[in-house]
């Protein structure tokens, strides 16, 4: 993915799922980043209220002490 | 004052009612001299024309109207009307207004366009003909500030002065005849950075101060776990690197005070680099350096470019050096000395590297940090010594209040600290724990809001001592949760309890405080940095206003610190009263630390004290 050598660390994604509890909302979120091609992930947050849950996850692009994509010209 | 030349500006609000924009627009127009001519709302585009033709010499119309439903259709034929008078070519035509993008300016057949967020001094820069700097037009107030100055360091409560007194007179007996491997290598280093010492000679004496891991990575490149250096190359592309054009306005914005610190520390100077650029961008004043906490139970520095994999960048000259080159000159820079066997010789390196600050409290690094209490106590008496030397302002942090201690006892330790350094004549700042502590915990201090025990605290300090305070550290500590949205508003609503109760500097968190999965990112830097600026905003000059409890826990805490001070100065011996618990004990959760225990060495080199 050209686009991911500009971020300079990570990617948060934060959305409301609709989900039957914490532990269903973490299996989706975690596939969803799957999906989407990153290896490196994190569940930052969590918290259900209601018919779902609120939640936060990470994809580490560029964790610190790597080969930075940013520094190296990445793709415009 | 007039700098470029004057134009003539016709302010158009082709809107049925609001014309607030194009008002401060004109305002900043006519400050910058310009002539300018605002238009009522509600005009069609013909009789905008016409108003254009009446007038002699227009350079500009500055349009100001939000698109939306024939918006587009509106604008268009306020453009095929200038046109069609024959004055087109003449005029520079810009529109401006919530969802305005350039391409659609440019496509409706204006010269500009300018969307939401937009500020009047961009505009008076377009008009200018000049490029617009944020940091240039806004950046007034981030200069930096001596955080000391204008401090007496006279004392309210002549009691307590008088024990600290005896106290710090008889630390700086008790050490007089000692030394540690610390001082040593401190003293080493100084020679070595002046020349004074042939680096052979250096090396060799230096190592025999220090632990089997730096002697490895001098002797045999032999890196410690998950560190490694950064390349020739990598270095390269920093300095290639141009990604920080432009720093903002201070969050503070105009105000003196407070300045406002982050900590950062990702374990590689680069991604700090990246951080720091970030965090100046969006507001901060000051930066502190946060090192690996194996780096403090370790005799002895590295050296090189180190980029380590875990929390904490090590402290090492090349390392200093990197991230004082991309600081920006008004950031103010922080190096941790405080809590760990390599105390003095952080100070020599921060001094000569130019860090502005440092930090230096044997209290909480023999309570709360694991160092023997008479180890620390030479290294900490030394390390003020550097620090006066290099002129650096430094914190005394209570952060052993984490472990337990009373708020009571702990700013007893950091008053005895500041007097130590007056003594020795440096300029010490107070840094009381400003969070939901384990003892408020405990006791319930904070059961119906988080503002009187923390007011209570800056309170009791202010009326000890005329000394600058620098809350922290983290403000907030204990209240963040992973959620970013409460993490930043917890911060955001203690930096303004800070700023109301009158401090001169805060540390904040960022977002993440809570989050211990993996390396803070940038983004949750932004998040309490923006908080905060909201939260100044919000406020302005106007306070917060504590309920009595605040008064009356201060005279609590005031009523503390004499009983504790007594009690130290009676004993006859700080290192003992370290000890003993009289500033910190087991039951309150605080112990005598180990790390360096037994290597305390008589003036004389080679002779166990």
């Amino acid at each position: 993915m050209k686009y991911k050598s500009r971020i300079l660390d990570a990617l948060d994604v934060e959305t409301f799922l609709l989900a039957r509890d914490e532990g269903e909302a973490k299996g989706i979120m975690e596939g969803l980043l799957v999906e989407l091609g990153f290896a490196d992930h994190d569940i930052v947050f969590l918290e259900q209220v209601g018919c779902g849950v609120r939640v936060r996850a990470r994809a580490y692009v560029h964790r610190p002490g790597v080969s930075y994509g940013w520094l190296a010209g990445g793709e415009q | 004052m007039m700098a470029a030349e004057r134009k003539k500006i016709l302010l158009v609000p082709l809107d049925p009612v609001h014309d607030v924009g194009l008002k401060l627009i004109r305002r900043a127009l006519k400050e910058a001299g310009h002539d300018t001519l605002l238009l009522p709302p509600g005009l069609e585009p013909n009789e905008v024309v016409s108003k254009l033709l009446e007038q002699n010499g227009v350079d500009f119309v500055l349009v100001s109207r939000t698109i939306g439903y024939r918006v587009g259709e509106l604008l268009a034929e306020f453009v095929d009307l200038v046109e069609a008078c024959g004055v087109r070519e003449r005029v520079i035509l810009v529109v401006g207004g919530m969802a305005v993008r350039p391409e659609l300016a440019a496509e409706l057949g204006f010269d500009a366009g300018f969307g939401s967020g937009t500020t009047p001094e961009e505009v008076v820069a377009y008009v200018e003909g000049r490029p617009f700097v944020a940091g240039k037009e806004r950046g007034t107030g981030k200069k930096k500030v001596d955080l000391t100055a204008g401090y007496s360091y006279a004392y309210r409560n002549r009691e307590i002065e008088k024990q600290l007194d005896l106290i710090t007179q008889e630390i700086l007996t008790w050490v007089g005849n000692k030394t540690s491997p610390a001082v040593e290598r401190a003293r080493l280093a100084f020679s070595a950075l002046r020349g004074e010492i042939e680096p052979g000679e250096f090396r060799e004496k230096y190592l025999g101060y220090c632990d089997d891991l730096v002697r490895d990575y001098y002797n045999h490149r032999r890196l410690p776990n998950r560190t490694r250096l950064l390349d020739r190359e990598e270095l390269d592309a920093l300095e290639r690197h141009q990604h920080w054009e432009g720093i903002s306005t201070a969050v503070r914005e105009g105000l003196p005070r407070p300045a406002i610190f982050i900590q950062y520390g990702t374990g590689c100077p680069i991604m700090d680099i990246m951080h720091i650029k970030t965090c100046e961008a969006w507001g901060a004043d000051g930066v502190v350096h946060f090192d690996p906490s194996w780096g403090a139970r370790t005799e002895g520095l590295l050296a090189g470019y180190l980029a380590h994999s875990e929390d904490g960048t090590v402290i090492t000259l090349e390392n200093l050096r990197l991230l004082k080159e991309y600081l920006w000159p008004g950031t103010l820079w922080q190096v941790r000395a405080h809590r760990g066997l390599n105390t003095p010789e952080t100070v020599v390196l921060a001094g000569e590297v130019g860090a502005d600050l440092t930090k230096i409290n044997m209290v909480y690094a023999s309570l709360g940090a694991g160092m023997d209490p008479a180890r620390m106590t030479v290294d900490g008496v030394e390390a003020i010594r550097w620090a006066v030397h290099y002129g650096l302002s430094f914190d005394v942090v209570t952060n052993e209040e984490l472990c337990g201690v009373p708020a009571y006892k702990a700013f007893a330790g950091m008053l005895i600290v500041a007097h130590l350094a007056r003594k020795m004549g440096g300029r010490p700042i107070l840094q009381p724990l400003f969070c939901r502590s384990p003892e408020v915990m405990i006791y319930g201090q904070m059961k119906d809001n988080y503002i009187d025990y923390n007011a209570a605290k800056i309170l009791a300090l202010q009326g000890i001592i005329d000394a600058p305070l620098w809350p922290g550290a983290p403000i907030g500590f204990l209240t963040h949760t992973e959620d970013r949205v409460q993490s930043a508003v917890t911060t955001a609503l203690h930096a303004c309890l800070a700023r109301s109760l009158g401090v001169e500097a805060i540390s904040i968190a960022s977002s993440d405080e809570a989050y211990a999965g993996g390396p803070i990112v940038a983004a949750s830097r932004i998040d309490t940095l923006r908080g905060t600026y909201e939260g100044f905003r919000f406020f302005g000059s106007a306070g917060i206003e504590p309920t009595s409890r605040a008064q009356e826990w201060a005279q609590e805490l005031v009523a503390g610190i004499t009983r504790v001070l007594k009690d130290v100065a009676s004993s006859g011996s700080f290192v003992q009263a370290l000890y003993r618990g009289l500033l910190g004990s087991p039951e309150d959760g605080a112990y005598p630390g180990r790390v360096g225990r037994g290597t305390l060495l008589r003036k004389e080199p080679g002779e166990d004290v």
